[in-house]
């Protein structure tokens, strides 16, 4: 079963027109921590890696929009994506990137909202 | 292969590119062209995205790599290895919490690899 495009794009490391440069994907794990500095990234790795952060960004994305129809709107805001991380656990690695939200006076509290972060929590969790 | 155009600054200013810990500021995140791009698959055909929220997901994708090779690296470390492989990546993300990613990747891998093979 041959499909075109897809085994001489991965041969050449083209991924195709519409996915992620490899070799940015590279640099960021590289300046990911002092030891990845020392190690060897196998051939393979940023492939993965494009792949991953597709998915990734699609969870993010599609969760971040649930607050924003939440909000009757339909443009999805910074904080609408800041939100979705407050309230899903898998995504708790991402809290020290969150800004701190202008209303609250505690950097741990989620953002501005209160109303939608509960209906948010019911939806998500 | 990338498009004609070249790699886009994501601030927008292409004179100053700041310098944060060794790379130049728009070399942390991948471009924001393709970022925007995987976005709109995920909402409705109505739906808007601001750039700042896709900017705002450019910063999560650099740390959601950042995460998961750290954890690679433990790996490779612990088991005296010195090459991150994607099987450590698959294993980093299963031990993350991202296990729904897995099946995916493996079928990716297994066809990057059977490529790989059919050439020795």
């Amino acid at each position: 079963m041959r499909q075109a495009g897809i085994y001489s794009g991965i041969l050449s490391h083209r991924t195709g027109p519409h996915s992620l440069p490899l070799s940015r994907i590279k640099k960021i794990m590289r300046h990911s921590g002092s030891d990845s500095k020392a190690m060897m990234i196998a051939g393979e790795a940023p492939l993965v890696f494009s792949k991953a952060c597709e998915i990734f960004i699609q969870e993010l994305t599609a969760r971040a929009y649930e607050i924003t129809v939440l909000g009757r709107r339909r443009t999805l805001q910074k904080d609408d994506i800041a939100t979705a991380i407050t309230v899903t656990d898998l995504f708790d690695f991402l809290l020290q990137v969150v800004p701190e939200s202008a209303d609250a006076g505690d950097g741990a509290a989620p953002a501005a909202g209160g109303r939608p972060i509960d209906d948010a929590c019911e939806l998500l969790l | 292969m990338a498009g004609p155009s070249p790699e886009s600054s994501t601030s927008g200013d292409h004179g100053n590119d700041a310098v944060v810990g060794g790379m130049r500021e728009h070399d942390r995140f991948l471009p924001i062209v393709g970022i925007g791009r995987i976005m709109r698959k995920a909402i409705p055909e109505n739906g808007k995205i601001a750039r700042e929220a896709k900017e705002f997901v450019q910063e999560c994708v650099t740390e959601f790599i950042s995460f998961i090779t750290s954890e690679a690296v433990d790996k490779c470390q612990k088991e005296e290895r010195k090459t991150i492989t994607g099987d450590d990546l698959v294993w980093a993300l299963s031990s993350l919490g991202f296990e729904e990613y897995v099946e995916p990747l493996k079928l990716y891998l297994q066809l990057y690899r059977e490529v790989i093979v059919s050439l020795c």
